[in-house]
């Protein structure tokens, strides 16, 4: 029994319809489109699926959307503003942080977590913040090395990093974006 | 992997969420963080009807320390919130630590301190430092509220005293004695996102001279299939003067006392070897804490 419900997916808001049992991982990518968020195992141990809920990171293979109502959600397509990566994307671009990429969209928004909580994190603070996500490329020193980079690029204004998912102001709630195309 | 079917509601109020336990019987299943809940579903080990989304709940949320008298969790509190409190780090660190080292910084952003203990995973990380802290479980239903120790609460392998219609509401840890310290240690195969070999935990009161133990608990995991309390190596330190062959003699016998199980991750033999280890661990740094200043975060090894 599906329902109408709403999300609010990098700052714009989508009217979806949904099942319960509709998994947040499904919905991004199947019913908004937003492909950036890979399904790896579906067990909650791999990684690939995270997305930012209300500024957390989350699996998304074990979070119902319709559990998701009224949150936050920031996918990897919010971060780059205007065409210009966030400073972790281009971080990880400069440093070969990137093989086939399929962990890549889970790694940066588990590293974005953890530097908008600690802009400044030891490489110990770093491997720990991304124990959750698996490489299979046996990329971490990399990684490791581009999220230390752009926190101390962000922390040093070199890189104006774009706001997070704040909608704009005065956007009408409820409202289908026009690249908000709902299959359901 | 598709879920089954079920019926999904998000009660605001402790009330609606024990009515609708009342209509839907063993049929209904609690959703708090789903970490543990929709991986039994996706694996179709349990096929529940319905489930009750307790994560809006004000009444189960929240970390509130009222100092002389203690600390109440609520269950649906996340293990996250639970690692940053500063309350839990500066009186309750046993239980800090264990919450740090629960799966990855997504699981610990999604998963609760009650579905930690209601799932009742012998393995599981936050029972055993709760117990040693004292905690009591606060558990409400239509007939009432009751309260258990937690050590009376997790009977066994995913089995709990929970009845039917009933909830887990929250945690209460008393206000830790003075002179007192506790500890968290544990081993895997590796160092995150594993599943404890073993894990222990103390919590250890000194008497006023400073080096004799007046009252230590310790509570061992993943060697039994509810949380352990080595009873005897308890009561050989206790009223006595704190040293490392006194150390060193408890950890052996909590060893003695575990009850470990051969599986994929060791066998009982390696199981019961290094649990003298992680007890003996967390006592030194119990011990330490309280004689030589500055609390010093025990990381898993």
């Amino acid at each position: 029994m599906k329902q109408l419900i709403e999300l609010q997916v990098n700052g714009e808001t989508y009217a979806v319809p949904v099942s319960p049992r509709d998994l947040l991982v499904d919905v991004l990518r199947k019913k908004l489109g937003l492909t950036g968020t890979k399904k790896g195992c579906g067990q909650g141990d791999c990684g690939a699926c995270t997305v930012l809920v209300d500024g957390e990171p989350v699996l998304s293979c074990l979070t119902l959307a319709i559990a998701c109502r009224g949150k936050k959600i920031t996918t990897i397509e919010g971060l780059a503003e205007n065409g210009r990566l966030h400073p972790l994307q281009q971080s990880f671009v400069d440093h070969g942080a990137i093989q086939c990429g399929f962990c890549t969209p889970g790694m940066i928004l588990s590293a974005k977590a953890l530097l908008d909580r600690n802009p400044a994190p030891p490489e110990e603070e770093i491997k720990r913040g991304l124990a959750g996500n698996l490489c299979r490329c046996t990329g971490y020193k990399k990684i490791v090395e581009a999220v230390g980079a752009a926190a101390r690029a962000l922390t040093a204004g070199n890189l104006a990093g774009p706001p997070p998912e704040e909608p704009a102001a005065g956007e009408p709630a409820g409202a289908l974006p026009a690249n908000g195309e709902v299959k359901s | 992997m598709l879920l089954p079917e079920f019926e999904y509601f998000a009660p605001g109020t402790v009330e609606e969420v024990l009515a609708l336990l009342e209509r839907f019987g063993d049929g209904a299943k609690i959703l708090a963080g789903g970490t543990d809940l929709l991986l039994m579903m996706k694996d179709k080990v349990i096929r529940p009807r319905c489930l009750i989304d307790i994560t809006g709940v004000a009444a189960l949320n929240g970390i509130r320390y009222t100092p002389g008298q203690g600390l109440i969790i609520g269950a649906a509190a996340k293990i996250a919130v639970v690692e940053r409190s500063p309350v839990v780090r500066e009186k309750y660190f046993a239980l800090h630590q264990a919450a740090g080292e629960l799966g990855s910084a997504q699981v610990r952003a999604m998963a609760t301190i009650g579905g930690n203990s209601c799932h009742a995973s012998p393995a599981a990380e936050t029972p055993p430092p709760l117990i040693a802290l004292g905690a009591k479980v606060k558990l409400q239903s239509r007939a009432g509220e009751r309260e258990l120790p937690l050590a009376d609460f997790i009977l066994g392998n995913r089995q709990t005293a929970l009845r039917n219609g009933e909830i887990l509401t929250g945690f209460f840890l008393p206000e830790p004695p003075p002179n007192s310290a506790s500890r968290y240690q544990c081993l895997g195969l590796r160092d995150a996102m594993e599943i404890d070999i073993v894990n222990a935990a103390v919590n250890l009161v000194l008497d006023e001279d400073g080096a004799t133990c007046r009252d230590v608990r310790i509570v061992m995991g993943s060697v039994a299939p509810a949380p352990l309390r080595a009873r005897q190596a308890e009561s050989t330190l206790a009223g006595r003067r704190l040293d490392a062959a006194a150390i060193e003699e408890a950890a052996r016998i909590a060893a003695g006392e575990a009850k470990p199980i051969s599986d994929l991750r060791a066998s009982a033999e390696y199981r019961r070897e290094v649990t003298a280890v992680v007890v003996k661990r967390a006592l030194q740094q119990a011990f330490y804490a309280l004689t030589a200043g500055p609390n010093k975060g025990g990381l898993c090894s």
